[in-house]
C-alpha cells in the first residue's frame, strides 16, 4: 500500500523545546484520515512538516513519496488549509480565486467558481468581512481547486459554530468524493471526525497510540461490564485498554479479535469517541499489539 | 507571482504615485517662476568675482520670498525621509505581516516556492521603491537647479548655504537616492523577516536607518576617497579664485583656490611655525590697528597659511557611485538574510 505521509523518527525542536519528537508513522493513501490527539501532541507540527512549512530537526518525512514542498511540482500535489483558515483580509473573494489561478498550474477555475456560487459568497466582498465559516470555505475552495492529490487540513473547523462546521465538512466530503483526493484532517472534535473519516490516528506526545480504519477499530474493540474481576485473568487475545472498578463491578474497554463468550460479561460496542478518549488518556497503558488482531498500522 | 505581488502592492503603489504627482504639481507651478527669477538676476551672464555678490543678492531675495524656502526644504525633507517611509511601510510588513496574519501558510502552500515568492516581491517592490525615490530626486533637481548654480557661483545665505556636497544635499541628488531607497526597503524587509512582527520591525527599521543617515555623511563619506591636501594663501573675499576665502570667526576655509565647487572636509589656519591656530592672532584682531581692517591680508603678511583637505568637484560622481555601491551591497546582503530566513522554514 502506498502512503501519503511517511515519517521516520521525525522530530522538530524550537530552541530546546521539542514540539514533535521521534514520530514514526505511515498514512495510507485513498483515505480520509482523522488525526486526533490532545493539545501539544504535535499534530500541528506534524502537518506543518508534511506541508513543508517547517523543516525537521531530526528524522525524515516524505509526502507522496517525495520531500515536502521541495519544488513547485511537489507543492502543486498537496493542498493545505491551515489552522484559523487564514485569507488575505484586504483582498476580495474574487481576488483569492485569481491568485489561486495565477499560482497553481492545475487550477480548476470552474470548480472554484461553482463552489463560491454554491456557498452564496459575493465575489466582490473583501475576505476580511467574511464570517468565520465563509472564510474557512474560501480557504477550502483555494485548496480544493488546486486539484491536489493530498489535502491536508489542520483543525479547520475548530473555531466554527456547529452549522458552519457541518457545511464545511459537507463541502470537504463532496470534493473528496468527486476527485478521489486523499485527506489528512486534524481535529479534536471527535464527532466531526466520525462523520467524515474512514481512518483514524491517535497521536499522544508524538507517538501513534493507535491507527487504523474506523470500521476495523470499532469492530475490534468493545466494552465489558460485570462483577468485579482482576483484568489479569482475561483470556489471551483480550487486551485491556481502559479499566474502571467499583467495589462490586468492573468495566473494561478491551481490544479483541474474537467475540467475547464469557457469560459473566455484558458486552456493549464502543463509540468512536469512547475509543479515542481511552487511547488519548495518558494514564492508560496500551498493551503491545498482536498481529492477529488485524489492526493496520 | 508578479500579478499577486501587484495585487498586494497596488494600494501602496497608488499612494506613492499620488504623492509623486502632488509633488510634481507643486514643483511645476513654482519651478518656472524660480527659473525666470534666475534669468532676471543676471547670474547667467556675470563674470569672475562679481558673480559672488550677484548670487548672494539672488539667494537672499529668494530666501524671503515664499514659497521658495518652503519648497526647497520640503523637497530635501521628502527625498531624505522617503526611503525611511518606504522601509517602514513597504519593507517591514512585506514578510512580517504575512507571518502575523498567518497568510504565509496560504502563500507558501500554493505551487510557488518561497524563494520565488520572495524574489518576485523583493524585486518588484524594491524597484518601485528605487524608482519612486529617484523620481522625487530628479524632479527636485530640475526645480532647484537655479539655487544650486547660484551657490556654486559663491552665493550663500543662512538657508541656501550647502552646495551639492553638503551633508543633506549630497544624499538627495545624483544616484544616491537609489541606494538609500534599496537599503531602507531591504532593511525593513529583513527586520520583518527576523523579528516576525510588523510594528517592532518598523521601529527597528526607523532606528537603524536614521543612524545610518547620520553616520554616512559625517563619518563615512569623507573617507570614501582620500582627500586632497593643500596649503593655500589666505584671501580676503569669497569668490577670489586665487586665495582661500576664510571664515574669520573660526579660521576655517570656505573655498579652495582654483577649485570651484570643491568639498572642504577640514581646514585650519597654520602659523609660520607650522602650528595649527584656532584664534585670530592679536595683531590681526579687530581693534588692533590698521592691519586688522583686512584680516586676510594681515594673516598672509604675518606668514599664516591655510591647510585644507578637500574633494575636488570632479569627484562628485565617483563619490556618488561609491556611496550608492555601498548601499547596493548592503541591500543585497539584507535580501540574502531574508532568503536565508525563509529557507529555514520556521513557520
Amino acid at each position: 500500500m502506498s502512503t501519503v505521509i511517511e515519517a521516520n523518527g521525525l522530530g522538530k525542536a524550537y530552541r530546546r523545546n521539542w514540539a514533535l519528537r521521534d514520530c514514526t508513522l505511515a498514512i495510507p493513501e485513498g483515505h480520509v484520515v482523522g488525526l486526533v490527539g490532545p493539545n501539544g501532541a504535535g499534530k500541528t507540527t506534524l502537518l506543518g512538516l508534511a506541508t513543508g512549512q517547517l523543516t525537521p530537526t531530526r528524522g525524515t518525512i516524505s509526502v507522496l513519496g517525495a520531500p515536502p514542498a521541495a519544488s513547485p511540482a511537489q507543492l502543486a500535489r498537496v493542498g493545505f488549509v491551515a489552522q484559523e483558515t487564514p485569507v488575505y483580509a484586504r483582498l476580495t473573494v474574487a481576488d483569492h480565486l485569481r491568485l489561486g489561478g495565477w499560482l497553481n498550474p492545475g487550477w480548476d477555475e470552474e470548480l472554484a467558481r461553482r463552489r463560491i456560487s454554491q456557498l452564496g459568497l459575493d465575489p466582490g466582498q473583501r475576505a476580511g468581512s467574511l464570517s468565520g465559516g465563509q472564510r474557512a470555505q474560501l480557504a477550502l475552495t483555494l485548496a480544493i481547486a488546486k486539484r491536489p492529490e493530498l489535502l491536508v487540513l489542520d483543525e479547520p473547523v475548530a473555531s466554527l459554530d456547529p452549522l458552519a462546521r457541518r457545511e464545511f465538512l459537507r463541502g470537504l466530503m463532496e470534493a473528496v468524493a468527486e476527485h478521489a483526493t486523499s485527506v489528512v484532517l486534524s481535529s479534536h472534535l471527535i464527532a466531526d471526525l466520525e462523520r467524515v473519516c474512514d481512518y483514524l490516528i491517535v497521536l499522544v506526545a508524538s507517538q501513534v497510540r493507535i491507527a487504523g480504519e474506523v470500521s476495523a477499530l470499532l469492530a475490534s474493540h468493545c466494552r465489558l461490564s460485570g462483577p468485579r474481576r482482576d483484568p489479569g485473568t482475561l483470556p489471551a487475545g483480550q487486551d485491556v485498554i481502559e479499566e474502571s472498578h467499583t467495589d462490586k463491578q468492573s468495566t473494561l474497554l478491551i481490544r479483541t479479535g474474537e467475540p467475547v463468550h464469557d457469560p459473566a460479561w455484558t458486552v456493549t460496542p464502543v463509540s468512536l469517541e469512547e475509543l479515542v478518549l481511552a487511547y488519548m488518556n495518558p494514564a492508560n497503558e496500551i498493551p503491545a499489539r498482536r498481529p492477529r488482531l488485524g489492526v493496520a498500522s | 507571482m508578479i500579478r499577486l505581488s501587484w495585487l498586494q502592492f497596488r494600494t501602496q503603489a497608488v499612494t506613492a504615485a499620488a504623492a509623486l504627482a502632488a509633488f510634481a504639481v507643486l514643483l511645476a507651478v513654482t519651478g518656472p517662476h524660480l527659473a525666470s527669477r534666475y534669468a532676471a538676476s543676471g547670474l547667467s551672464s556675470c563674470h569672475g568675482g562679481s558673480c559672488g555678490n550677484v548670487a548672494i543678492t539672488f539667494l537672499s531675495q529668494l530666501q524671503t520670498t515664499n514659497p521658495y524656502p518652503v519648497v526647497y526644504l520640503l523637497g530635501i525633507a521628502l527625498i531624505i525621509f522617503a526611503p525611511a517611509i518606504i522601509g517602514i511601510f513597504w519593507g517591514a510588513p512585506l514578510i512580517a505581516r504575512e507571518l502575523e496574519t498567518r497568510t504565509s501558510t496560504l502563500a507558501w502552500t500554493q505551487s510557488v516556492t518561497r524563494t520565488r515568492w520572495l524574489a518576485v516581491k523583493l524585486i518588484l517592490t524594491g524597484l518601485a521603491a528605487m524608482a519612486f525615490t529617484e523620481a522625487l530626486s530628479l524632479m527636485y533637481a530640475w526645480w532647484a537647479d537655479p539655487i544650486g548654480k547660484a551657490i556654486d557661483l559663491g552665493g550663500s545665505t543662512s538657508l541656501f548655504s550647502g552646495g551639492r556636497f553638503s551633508s543633506l544635499v549630497f544624499a538627495t541628488g545624483g544616484i544616491t537616492p537609489l541606494g538609500y531607497a534599496a537599503f531602507a526597503f531591504t532593511l525593513g524587509t529583513a527586520a520583518g523577516a527576523l523579528i516576525r512582527r510588523t510594528v517592532p520591525a518598523m521601529a527597528v527599521t526607523l532606528a537603524i536607518f536614521a543612524v545610518v543617515q547620520v553616520v554616512m555623511p559625517l563619518w563615512v563619506r569623507p573617507h570614501l576617497i582620500t582627500p586632497v591636501r593643500t596649503i593655500a594663501a589666505i584671501g580676503p573675499v569669497p569668490g577670489n579664485s586665487q586665495a582661500v576665502g576664510l571664515d574669520y570667526g573660526n579660521l576655517t576655509a570656505v573655498a579652495v583656490p582654483s577649485q570651484p565647487g570643491a568639498w572642504i572636509i577640514s581646514s585650519a589656519a597654520v602659523s609660520p611655525a607650522g602650528q595649527q591656530v584656532t584664534e585670530l592672532p592679536f595683531a590681526c584682531s579687530p581693534g588692533a590697528g590698521a592691519k586688522a581692517d583686512n584680516p586676510g591680508q594681515c594673516l598672509n603678511s604675518l606668514g599664516y597659511r591655510e591647510a585644507i583637505s578637500y574633494e575636488p568637484a570632479s569627484r562628485y560622481w565617483p563619490l556618488q557611485g561609491i556611496e550608492t555601491g555601498i548601499f547596493g551591497v548592503l541591500s543585497l546582503g539584507l535580501a540574502g538574510a531574508c532568503f536565508w530566513r525563509l529557507s529555514r522554514r520556521r513557520s
